[in-house]
C-alpha cells in the first residue's frame, strides 16, 4: 500500500533537490496577473501618460533649438523606475508571505531560498526582455514619434546603446532589486522591527560616512571618474557583487528564522 | 510497533521563558496521538520543533530516525497544519489546492475535492476575506489530502462549527483507516476527540504530565459520590486526584478501582462515575498549577 511506502522510505521522485526547488519557484509566479500582467499594464499606462505630455511639449514649443533642449532633458526621465520598485516589493513579499507558506508546505529554508533565487532570475529575464523590446521600439521610432525618452534614458545606456547592453543593464538592475528586497525582508522575518531599525541606521551611517569622507578628502571628482571609467559594464559588475552579497546574507539570516504570527 | 518520532531531553528557551523543559517521549508509527494541555503549555512549540520550523535549545529530536531541521528527506513526509498559517497576500483557496500537491508526493486530489464540498469552501475568495472557520477548513483539507506519513494538526478547528468539526473527525478516521499514518493532534476540545485518540500526551508548563495509552486511561480514574463521611472513609489511604463538595455531599476522584472495591462502594451506597479524558486532563493540569502556586 502506498501509505506503508511513505512511512518506510522516502518518495524517490521528489527526494532530489529539483523536486522541491522548482515548485518553490513556481509558487512565486502562481498568480500570473499579479506578477506579469499588472506591472506590464502599469508600465504601458505610464508610457501613455508620458506620450501625452511629450505631445503637449512638442505642441507648445515650436523653436527647434528649444525643442532639442527639452528633449535633451528627457534623457534623465525616471518614468520607468516604478517597475524596479515593483521588483523590490515582489522581493520583500517573497520572504514576508511565500516563506511562511513554503515552510507550511514542509519546504526547507535552503530549498525555499534556491527556488526563490530561480524565480528572481527568471522574472528578471522576462521583465528585462520586455523593457528591452520597448527600448528598441523607442529607439527605432525616434521616441515614439514624439522625441520622448523612457526606456533609453541615460542610466540605461543612453540613446544609442545596443540592445544586448540594455538587456544586461536591466537584467542586473532587476536582480539587484529582487535580491536586496528579499534580503531586507529576511532581516524583518528574523528580528522584526529591531532588525529594520539596526539595518537602516547602519545603512544611513555607512552612506553618510562615505559622503563625509569623500567631501573631507575632496574626492568627489575621483568618484565621478570612477563611474565614468566603470561604464555600464562596470556598473553591472559592481551591482552583481552587491546582489550576490544580498543573496548570501539573506540565506544566512533566513536559515535560522521561524515565521511568527 | 516502532517509534516514528523520538524526543530526548528536549528543551526550548525563548529568552527567559522555558517553553519546553527537558521533555522526552516517543510517538508510535501509525497511531493517532493527542497532544493536550492548556494555552501556553508548549504544545505548539513542541510541534514547531518536531517539524524543523523552530530550533531546539537542547536535546535531540528524531523523525524517521533523522533530525528534522532543514532535512528535505524527513520534511517531505511531514505535514504540519497550524492555526497561524500564513498565506501569500493574493492567494485564494484555489491557489492553495493548486500549489500544495507540488510539495506532497501523496496528495489525493479527489479527497481534497470531496472535502471542499463537505466544508462548502469558496475557492475563489481571497484567503484574507475568508471567515475563521473557512480558513481552518483550508488547513484541514491540506492536512488530510496531503496524506503525509506524519501529519500534525495544531488546533485545526478554530471557528469551525460543530457540524464541520464532526466532518473533520469523520473524514480523519475514514482516511486513517484506509491509509494508516501517524497523526498528532493538539486540541482543547478533548471530549470531542477522545474516541479518536489512541495515545495521549498531556503537557503543562513545558513538561509532560501524562504519556499513556488512551485505552489504559479510560477507567484509570473514578469519581466516588456520596455523603461526606462515607466517601471520606472509603477513599482514606488513596491518592485523591480531585475533590468537590456541597454541604454534606462529597465527590472525590481517585485512581482505578478493582471489582471488589467497586462492590464495596456499592454496598456502602456510594455512587461511582467514570471520569472522562477531559476531566482527567483538567484535574491533572489544574492540580499541577495548584501545587506550583503553593510551593
Amino acid at each position: 500500500m502506498t501509505a506503508l511506502d511513505t512511512s518506510t522510505r522516502p518518495a524517490s521522485a521528489a527526494a532530489h533537490g529539483a523536486g522541491r526547488i522548482l515548485p518553490v519557484a513556481r509558487l512565486h509566479v502562481v498568480n500570473r496577473l499579479q506578477v506579469l500582467v499588472v506591472p506590464a499594464l502599469i508600465l504601458l499606462f505610464i508610457l501613455a501618460v508620458n506620450m501625452v505630455i511629450w505631445w503637449l511639449i512638442l505642441r507648445s514649443i515650436t523653436d527647434p533649438a528649444d525643442r532639442a533642449d527639452a528633449q535633451e532633458g528627457l534623457q534623465y526621465s525616471g518614468a520607468s523606475f516604478y517597475v524596479f520598485v515593483y521588483a523590490v516589493v515582489i522581493g520583500v513579499q517573497a520572504v514576508a508571505y511565500a516563506f511562511p507558506y513554503a515552510l507550511g508546505m514542509s519546504v526547507t529554508r535552503r530549498d525555499f531560498w534556491l527556488g526563490s533565487a530561480l524565480a528572481f532570475v527568471g522574472l528578471s529575464a522576462v521583465y528585462s526582455a520586455f523593457i528591452t523590446l520597448l527600448a528598441v521600439i523607442e529607439q527605432l521610432t525616434n521616441g515614439w514619434g514624439l522625441g520622448g525618452r523612457m526606456f533609453t534614458v541615460l542610466y540605461f545606456g543612453g540613446a544609442d546603446a545596443p540592445w544586448y547592453e540594455r538587456f544586461l543593464l536591466f537584467f542586473a538592475a532587476f536582480l539587484f532589486c529582487f535580491f536586496v528586497g528579499a534580503m531586507v525582508s529576511t532581516l524583518y522575518q528574523r528580528w522584526r522591527v529591531n532588525g529594520m531599525l539596526v539595518f537602516f541606521a547602519g545603512l544611513t551611517v555607512l552612506v553618510l560616512g562615505g559622503i563625509v569622507l569623500t567631501t573631507l578628502t575632496d574626492s568627489w571628482p575621483a568618484v565621478g571618474a570612477f563611474f565614468v571609467a566603470a561604464g555600464p559594464g562596470g556598473l553591472v559588475a559592481w551591482s552583481l557583487v552587491i546582489t550576490a552579497l544580498a543573496a548570501v546574507v539573506g540565506f544566512v539570516v533566513l536559515r535560522r528564522s521561524t515565521p511568527k504570527n | 510497533m516502532s517509534a516514528v518520532i523520538e524526543v530526548e531531553h528536549l528543551t526550548k528557551r525563548f529568552r527567559s521563558v522555558v517553553a519546553v523543559d527537558d521533555v522526552s517521549f516517543g510517538i508510535e508509527e501509525n497511531t493517532i496521538t493527542g497532544l493536550l494541555g492548556r494555552n501556553g503549555a508548549g504544545k505548539t512549540t513542541v510541534m514547531q520543533l518536531l517539524t524543523g520550523q523552530d530550533f531546539a535549545t537542547h536535546g535531540d529530536i528524531r523523525v524517521f530516525g533523522e533530525r528534522p531541521v532543514e532535512n528535505r528527506q524527513v520534511l517531505q513526509r511531514v505535514s504540519f497544519i497550524k492555526e497561524s498559517q500564513k498565506y501569500p497576500d493574493d492567494f485564494k483557496p484555489k491557489h492553495v489546492f493548486r500549489t500544495a500537491p507540488w510539495f506532497f508526493p501523496h496528495w489525493d486530489a479527489e479527497l481534497a475535492e470531496r472535502l471542499i464540498d463537505d466544508f462548502r469552501l469558496p475557492l475563489n475568495r481571497r484567503i484574507k476575506k475568508l471567515s475563521r472557520g473557512q480558513l481552518s477548513a483550508v488547513g484541514v483539507i491540506v492536512g488530510l489530502a496531503s496524506r503525509a506519513a506524519v501529519t500534525f494538526f495544531d488546533e485545526p478547528y478554530l471557528g469551525l462549527d460543530a457540524v464541520a468539526r464532526q466532518i473533520f473527525y469523520d473524514r480523519l478516521l475514514e482516511d486513517y483507516a484506509e491509509h494508516p499514518r501517524t497523526i498528532v493532534l493538539s486540541t482543547h476540545l478533548i471530549d470531542e476527540v477522545s474516541n479518536l485518540l489512541e495515545h495521549v500526551i498531556v503537557i503543562d508548563q513545558g513538561r509532560i504530565l501524562l504519556d499513556a495509552d488512551a485505552e489504559s486511561l479510560r477507567g484509570s480514574a473514578t469519581t466516588v459520590v456520596g455523603t461526606r463521611a462515607l466517601v471520606d472513609s472509603f477513599v482514606a489511604g488513596r491518592e485523591v486526584l480531585h475533590r468537590e463538595g456541597i454541604g454534606g455531599l462529597a465527590s472525590v476522584t481517585v485512581g482505578r478501582l478493582d471489582p471488589a472495591e467497586r462492590r464495596e462502594a456499592g454496598e456502602l451506597g456510594l455512587e461511582l462515575a467514570p471520569v472522562s479524558l477531559q476531566q482527567l486532563v483538567v484535574q491533572k493540569t489544574g492540580a499541577s498549577t495548584g501545587i506550583e502556586q503553593n510551593a
